[in-house]
């Protein structure tokens, strides 16, 4: 059959033509690029529900448990027998607890204790001499004589370096005008050393360096002898200084030691191995290097036994901020994200009401909307460094929920404002009209027939878009989030109004935390995502439910 | 112009042409503008007590914004103001400064020509007037509900579900619960913008009738486009063309008998 003879049978026959190609060709296109945008979301989802559940379902339970409800905590990779077991850090210390008492116990029961402990005692007795008025006087004397004995040697030494200061010049390889600068370091560096060996009185030789530096600083002949005998009367106080901590020391180590005698156990051994190790510098700065070095020695002779049995070796790989959970942060961004809304909602439905309601048609109200245009324009890490500079530093607010909540309201205001009016802005006139037709002043109009309407709006918008801006981590990164704090925002407070004024931990900072700013490894990846999943399941949670509360509004009030 | 108000005397059956010092409402040499369009010329007329005054006249004619005047609905409009003449009820002039706008539209109700009840219960919509003005007493509010719902004779419709959602109502019997609303604050006017434009036949009669029977009580003023409601609910009619009052007169006379050329042209469905 010829083309003809169809075309004259068929009159409607198909067409080739550009419009024809045109058509099938923005077709393809329009729907292609609908079903990358599907396929993106939906790889956006999947890839966080994926790799977050690994970290949300993870051990023995259906729900990791303490991943939701502990803070974060370091990750002990260690190994219990052949198993390797992975422990944050609480349950890694407490196993690490539990460990060393069973050896403890192994050692208490064992036959060397009884032998170790009155070995111990033996080496109390023979260091509480030390503390003993007798012991104190004498070290005193001692002190005092030894002390004298080698600052006399240094400043006649120091002296004769100023006497000829031509020898001293040529001795030291120096220019003559160096010599004075020279001596005042080697004095200074004297009393520098000086304070670092005597524990407990370093204070005392600072204020005397400080108080003769005039004259140090330029030593001569006659000014050496001036500072030798300021020097000497320095060390006529220093003793009592010493003594007095030294009775401090032995009393602290008296009363741990009888609290250990009484319960045996390792906490008040360790307690005591403490006030020990604690007294050692002070015994050296009153006794001399080597006063009572025998009784020190056989001193830790005897914690020794003990020590050992309190040392654990559990091994283990530490990760930062790999182990324990997130339960801070759900709480601190909960916190930011209500006082945010609040704020933001309040501030926004008067200003909407304002400008829907009262506000006449002119320059003011033009300058307005353009502010408020310009603001939602604005990107959130200036709204991150407006908050800093005006809550954290300005009005001292410090880095507090109080400042959070502000930047997060005043960044999220342009969304609140603009829904508000719009919602206002869409109650039928004749509500109004008919109102005021009744006798309604203006305001009791907009409160009576106005507001009650547009509130599923005005919420359902307002809440989502705080929703979404609560997740922004620029504006609390500088004004509301901490790194880490253990404490959760009820705790630890001094007086109710503390509760604004401090710091909070929150999902998308975390995030950032965990994923920037400390070093990665094979186990942050599943913090990242299972704070993203938690983070994910709220903000749709906060979303649904704004949407729950508009349906039902709207149930009550449609027309 | 010549002054509307120098009729002849009555045709209509039972109807009386009523002496103008008695008038209600009533109007002298209006102009009235937005900005700086005005939309009404000179107008001068009375609107006397227990009538029923249908304004007639094609769209744009200044009817609804005279209508809007005697309540101040047009204190709304950006820019609207008279130019000059008065409007007084019982004597005293609506741009006076003593006269509290509040006061007025509680004695000056209006019905609009959608049917706007609130998105709230029949009972709520009806109380709504009263509640507002700070009545508590839910007896006196129940007696005056059930007494507005009877004047606008929906009360048999309506008594059993007085608390379901007033968009569950019809569109005639919206509307006449915007009457009842009206109703319920005690107006002693009641000024109807084209109150049946958006209802079916049988709705339309439903409320001719209503504002028929509301006639003894109140002073009622009627837009319409409709000329045979206007025939039908009138005792007279006022027809406006370009702002301008043409005729006002007793609504037989102008049906039967206009005396001016535009009213007739208009009656007989020439334009508009």
């Amino acid at each position: 059959m010829k083309p003809n003879d169809q075309d004259k049978k068929n009159p409607f026959v198909r067409r080739f033509s550009h419009e024809r190609i045109q058509e099938t060709i923005m077709f393809g296109i329009l729907r292609s690029m609908t079903f990358f945008v599907l396929f993106c979301a939906a790889f956006l989802f999947w890839d966080i529900l994926s790799k977050g559940s690994t970290k949300i379902f993870e051990g023995d339970g259906l729900i990791n448990w303490e991943f939701l409800t502990e803070d974060p905590q370091t990750l002990h990779v260690t190994k219990d027998g052949e198993t390797e077991i992975k422990l944050s850090s609480k349950k890694y210390y407490k196993l690490k607890d539990e460990k060393m008492l069973q050896k403890w116990n192994a050692f208490k029961q064992g036959p060397d204790y009884d032998a170790a402990l009155e070995r111990l005692n033996l080496g109390i007795k023979a260091i509480r001499k030390e503390w003993t008025e007798d012991g104190l006087q004498k070290a005193k004397v001692e002190f005092i004589a030894r002390e004298r004995e080698s600052s006399l040697g240094k400043f006649s030494f120091w002296k004769e370096l100023a006497t000829d200061p031509q020898t001293t010049a040529s001795d030291f390889e120096l220019e003559i005008e160096k010599v004075p600068e020279t001596i005042s370091q080697f004095i200074l560096g004297h009393l520098e050393r000086e304070s670092g060996r005597l524990a407990e009185v370093e204070g005392e030789i600072r204020n005397f360096r400080a108080r003769q530096y005039p004259l140090i600083e330029n030593p001569t002949e006659a000014s050496i002898p001036k500072i030798e005998s300021a020097y000497l009367d320095l060390l006529e106080e220093l003793p009592t200084l010493l003594t007095e901590a030294t009775t401090n020391f032995g009393r602290e180590i008296q009363t741990n030691y009888s609290s250990f005698i009484k319960t045996g156990g390792p906490k008040a051994f360790a307690n005591l191995a403490e006030a020990i190790e604690a007294y050692g510098p002070i015994r050296q700065s009153l006794l001399g290097k080597n006063g009572g070095q025998e009784a020190w020695d056989e001193m830790q002779a005897c914690l020794a036994p003990f020590r050992q049995s309190m040392e654990i070796t559990l091994p283990s790989k530490d990760y930062a901020y790999s182990g324990g959970g997130i339960f801070p942060a759900i709480i601190g961004t909960l916190l930011l994200v209500l006082g945010a809304m609040l704020i933001a909602i309040v501030l926004g439905v008067f200003c909407a009401i304002f400008l829907a309601e009262y506000g006449k048609p002119g320059k003011f109200l033009s300058l307005v909307r353009l502010a408020i245009l310009n603001l939602a324009g604005v990107p959130s890490i200036i709204f991150g460094l407006f908050g800093f500079g005006l809550f954290v530093i300005f009005l001292d607010w410090n880095v507090s929920l109080l400042a959070g909540w502000f930047t997060l309201a005043f960044m999220v205001l342009p969304i609140v404002i603009t829904a508000s009016e719009e919602a206002l802005r869409s109650i039928p006139q004749g509500f109004r009209e008919s109102s005021l037709a009744l006798g309604a002043t203006k305001w009791t109009m907009i409160r009576t027939s106005v507001i009650p309407y547009a509130m599923p709006g005005i919420l359902t918008s307002s809440i989502l878009g705080v929703a979404r801006a609560a997740g922004e981590t620029a504006p609390i990164m500088f004004t509301a989030a901490y790194a880490k704090r253990s404490e959760l925002p009820w705790e630890g407070l001094e007086h109710w109004t503390d509760f604004f004024f401090q710091g909070v931990m929150a999902l998308p900072y975390h995030i950032y935390v965990v994923s920037a700013k400390i070093p990665q490894n094979e186990y942050t990846q599943d913090m990242q995502y299972g704070t993203a999943f938690v983070f994910l399941v709220l903000v749709l949670g906060i979303a649904s439910l704004s949407i729950v509360l508009r349906n039902r509004l709207r149930k009550k009030y449609h027309w | 112009m010549q002054s509307v108000n120098d009729q002849k005397a009555p045709e209509r059956e039972g109807a009386t042409e009523p002496e103008p010092k008695n008038a209600t409402i009533s109007i002298r040499n209006l102009d009235f503008l937005y900005g700086e369009n005005q939309v009404l010329h000179d107008v001068s007329l009375d609107i006397f007590p227990n009538e029923v005054m249908a304004f007639i006249g094609p769209s744009g004619c200044g009817k609804s914004t005279l209508l809007r005047c005697f309540n101040r609905m047009n204190d709304l409009v950006e820019g609207a103001k008279i130019g000059k003449g008065s409007i007084e009820i019982h004597g005293t002039d609506l741009q006076d400064q003593s006269v509290d706008v509040i006061e007025l539209r509680k004695k000056v109700g209006m019905v609009f020509q959608k049917s706007n009840p609130f998105p709230k219960s029949i009972y709520q919509n009806v109380a709504y007037g009263l509640q507002i003005q700070g009545l508590k007493s839910k007896k006196i509010i129940d007696e005056k509900v059930e007494e507005s719902l009877r004047k606008a004779a929906l009360w048999e419709e309506v008594k059993d579900r007085l608390n379901e959602n007033a968009y569950g109502l019809s569109g005639g019997q919206q509307q006449r619960l915007c009457i009842a609303r009206t109703l319920a604050v005690e107006p002693e006017i009641i000024l109807m913008d084209e109150p049946c434009s958006a209802l079916d036949p049988v709705a339309t009669g439903r409320v001719e009738e209503l504002i028929f029977g509301l006639k003894a009580e109140y002073t009622i003023v009627v837009v319409t486009h409709n000329m045979q409601q206007a025939g039908r609910v009138s005792d007279r009619t006022a027809f406006f063309y370009l702002g301008k009052l043409i005729e006002c007169d007793l609504t037989k006379k102008i049906f039967l008998n206009p005396s001016k050329k535009e009213t007739e042209d208009y009656i007989s469905g020439k334009f508009g």
